[in-house]
């Protein structure tokens, strides 16, 4: 009991933030759909032309929507057809930091040595997210279900409760595959990216099969069976077969794991021994980049800022080659509302799609990349390096400024290289865009990072425990007051509540200079504000 | 003589009794200081008030007569560090925390890293993670003399190094004082600080208890020996045995502690059939409780 109780208590972030995240997008999907999809027959079919028209050009990331006219059809599309994929990648961190994490902390040597059995241990870790994952699941599907009765649109409760199983299953899949790989990597954080990469692989070999032959390889995919069942547009129906198929590959994966870590040393994977490659040395490192303030934090990080520079040019080009078929298709449609919203969003040429739908896109990346920057700079504290490099004569200031030029000069890295593939990408599908514009907007978006960063610095300084979770969750609200603001008819104010909309749109009218510089208040008062904080804490007590 | 380390006063008071309180302590530039207490005495907290890394609650500590908590970056010029507590650098390799440190240092030359690598015998090619507790602990030696500091804060410095790097240790704070360099040295085994400290202070439950050279410590030095005797036990000649105390006899078994020489009890043993005879250092605390416990 201990052991549950303690492994509960481990994984209670993850589970507050997973069900408040599924709550959210299950709620709020639910209430906008009443909101923009119409009232009469007529309208609702109108509303589910234009979103299937677009729901074919995201079909790589969303399911092939249907009978969207429903508020159940939408859900199943829109909401469900990506919250797996987060579910996904929480099942991903949770089973990487049980099988592999929590080893790197000592605490796994301390359960066994207490006597408690390696198989004893890993089970209970699985148990425990299964309950935390079922509670997560449930809690959203009770609200969406109460959010929709309460809009008048009832969802059925076996359509809701059998899309509850779904995801479950889905969710325990991914959860052994993170399991399974955490047998294989010495570190929670390969670990953690080799499974994520994974995970998101077979969510992109679904998105490739539904509009193109992948061949058998699809039903590799949990993802795959995962959308053989709509029980929300067909009464409650689940696929037999794939359920059961994503059953089983969830109990194979997790007895293999739990095989692989009863066998394997502590420390060690499963995998053969390699023998060692490094030459002894008595030497300091050569390399000249290590002892230069800045440069040596972006060397320590070189693997890491060109994983993410490859990563979002890639997500970039995608962007800007489907925004011409987009487009065309969305603008020659016969719904009007779609031409409407664009016109009110000042977009009107292909330039100033590419800016929203690339720039937005990057904003969002870019906070995700300052936020996991902040928890590397909250773990420098735990884990006893911030101590080590203030026991050199350097000043608490300085580190605080090096972290954020450093944030600052990988951003602007990723920036440039995504804003040359842009440019590259887009005149090669003919579209026409405005260098020195795209350029300005490119190099403005590095304040949404500053702002972030600096504000990570003043949490990370003063409450290092929550600064992972309230960054995010001003980078969720942000994100979703800019989004239903215009959908709920809610007042201006609060759409510019959200850090995102000081950026504005500056490929599609003029830069929001006011709004920059609100930006940049925000990071350089948050740098102020880590700066003061910082002199005040005592470090590594 | 000037002073390498001053406190005042020097407080932090993390409330129920926790930290250290009132401190007052004067180290002499070019001493080898022992700062010893048992464990949760408050070593650790007097020596981050000392790098400046926790601000004092009231008081304060000087180092070469800058102040610890204002002019830390200037302080830790002249000083190197080795925690209690190691840090955690993941892939890193030891070559890389080496160059870094140097880089945040900026006055560190290579060979003297290389020497003390080879002294140490660490090496700095593999990875952090790879290394085992007691290679963590070389490599935070490393870094603490890498810089030839003036003054030398080192918490509980042997922790994890076997017998022979324990010794190459001594050997090299005995070399970093004879350069003019100070040392302040926390342990909360009494042995080693015997080893290379003159003075000694001793902290107990937060409170500076008193400060002695080596010699005056004699009297507090104990062992707990036990005698295994072929006949009975000769319990009144072993009681009349100068320093031994708390005597408890088991059938052929003696157990007792005891203070100073070896000498008396030696020669109590002439003559016996002693079939064992084992001693033990006893931990900080025991010493203590026996020794406050004589003193009353």
């Amino acid at each position: 009991m201990t052991l549950v109780r303690i492994s509960l208590k481990l994984g209670r972030t993850g589970l507050v933030a997973m069900t408040a995240l599924g709550v959210v997008t299950g709620v709020l999907n639910a209430l906008a759909f009443v909101q923009i999809a119409g009232a009469t027959p007529a309208e609702r079919l109108a509303f589910a032309q234009s979103m299937e028209i677009l729901g074919t050009q995201l079909s790589y990331m969303l399911p092939i929507p249907e009978h969207l006219d429903t508020l159940a059809g939408y859900l199943q599309w829109r909401a469900f057809g990506f919250i797996v994929l987060i579910l996904g990648i929480w099942a991903v961190i949770s089973s990487t930091g049980s099988g592999r994490g929590d080893e790197e902390r000592g605490l796994v040597e301390q359960w066994l040595a207490a006597g408690t059995s390696r198989a004893r241990y890993i089970a209970t870790r699985v148990l425990v997210f299964s309950l935390a994952a079922l509670f997560a699941i449930a809690a959203t599907m009770a609200l969406t279900y109460v959010a929709g009765k309460g809009a008048g649109e009832p969802l059925p409760v076996g359509g809701i409760a059998a899309m509850g199983v779904d995801l479950l299953v889905t969710t325990l899949v991914c959860f052994g595959i993170g399991l399974v790989v955490a047998q294989l990597m010495t570190t929670r954080r390969a670990a953690g990216f080799g499974a994520a990469g994974l995970v998101v692989a077979l969510f992109l070999i679904n998105g490739a099969s539904r509009t193109s032959d992948v061949g058998p390889i699809r039903w590799l995919s949990p993802f795959y069976l995962y959308e053989r069942s709509k029980p929300l547009t067909h009464d409650g129906a689940l696929e037999p077969s794939a359920v059961a198929a994503l059953v089983i590959a969830a109990l194979v994966l997790i007895t293999f794991a739990v095989a692989a870590f009863v066998r394997r040393d502590l420390g060690g994977t499963a995998l053969p021994p390699t023998s060692r490659t490094s030459r002894p040395t008595t030497a300091p490192s050569r390399d000249p980049l290590l002892r230069i303030p800045v440069v040596a934090l972006l060397r320590q990080q070189w693997l890491w800022i060109a994983t993410w520079t490859l990563g979002i040019t890639a997500v970039s080009a995608f962007l800007a080659s489907i925004v011409k078929t987009i487009i065309d298709t969305l603008m020659s449609s016969s719904v009007p509302f779609m031409r409407a919203y664009f016109e009110r969003a000042g977009l009107s040429g292909y330039d100033t799609f590419v800016g929203a739908i690339w720039l937005s896109t990057l904003m969002l990346i870019l906070s995700a990349y300052a936020i996991v920057q902040v928890q590397g700079w909250s773990a420098d504290d735990a884990e006893g390096r911030l101590a080590t490099i203030l026991s050199a004569p350097v000043s608490r200031a300085r580190v605080i400024l090096e972290r954020l030029v450093a944030l600052l000069v990988a951003v602007g890295i990723i920036c440039a290289a995504a804003g040359i593939v842009v440019y590259r990408v887009a005149t090669s599908q003919s579209i026409e865009l405005d260098a020195s514009k795209l350029a300005l907007a490119t190099g403005l978006v590095v304040a949404i990072p500053f702002a972030f960063g600096a504000i990570g610095q003043l949490l990370a300084v003063w409450r290092p425990r929550i600064a992972l979770v309230l960054l995010s969750m001003i980078a969720v609200v942000s994100y979703f007051l800019l989004q239903f603001t215009p959908l709920f008819e809610w007042p201006e104010w609060v759409a510019n509540l959200s850090l995102y909309s000081l950026y504005g749109m500056p490929m599609s009218g003029e830069v929001n200079w006011s709004g920059i510089a609100g930006l940049i208040g925000v990071g350089v008062v948050g740098t102020i504000g880590a700066l003061v904080a910082v002199q005040r804490r005592d470090v590594g007590a | 003589m000037t002073e390498a380390i001053q406190t005042q006063g020097l407080t932090k008071d993390y409330g129920r009794g926790r930290g250290i309180f009132d401190l007052d302590l004067t180290v002499t530039d070019g001493e080898v200081f022992g700062f010893l207490g048992p464990n949760g005495a408050g070593k650790t907290t007097t020596i981050r008030q000392l790098m400046g890394l926790i601000h004092p609650t009231r008081g304060s500590a000087r180092i070469f007569g800058l102040d610890c908590d204002r002019d830390s970056v200037a302080v830790k010029r002249s000083v190197g560090y080795c925690p209690g507590e190691l840090p955690q650098f993941g892939g890193w390799r030891g070559s890389e925390i080496v160059s870094y440190i140097a880089g945040l240092r900026g006055d560190v030359e290579d060979a003297s890293i290389k020497a003390l690598a080879e002294r140490l015998d660490l090496d700095l090619g593999r990875k952090y993670r790879e290394y085992s507790h007691g290679n963590k602990q070389k490599l935070a030696l490393v870094l603490a003399f890498m810089q030839r500091p003036r003054l030398v804060i080192l918490d509980e410095p042997t922790t994890g190094l076997d017998p022979l790097v324990q010794q190459e240790f001594y050997r090299i704070v005995r070399d970093t004082r004879a350069a003019g360099s100070t040392l302040f040295v926390s342990s909360h085994v009494l042995s080693e600080v015997e080893h290379i400290c003159d003075r000694v202070a001793i902290v107990r439950e937060g409170r500076l208890v008193t400060v002695s050279r080596l010699h005056e410590l004699v009297g507090m030095r104990a062992f707990h020996v036990e005698i295994e005797f072929a006949d009975g036990v000769p319990t009144e000649q072993l009681r009349s045995v100068q320093g031994l105390e708390q005597l408890r006899v088991d059938d052929h078994r003696a157990s007792a502690m005891l203070r100073g020489s070896f000498e008396p009890l030696m020669s109590a043993l002439s003559g016996r059939r002693v079939v064992g005879l084992t001693s033990r250092e006893p931990s900080l605390e025991e010493i203590f409780l026996t020794y406050y416990a004589a003193k009353r």
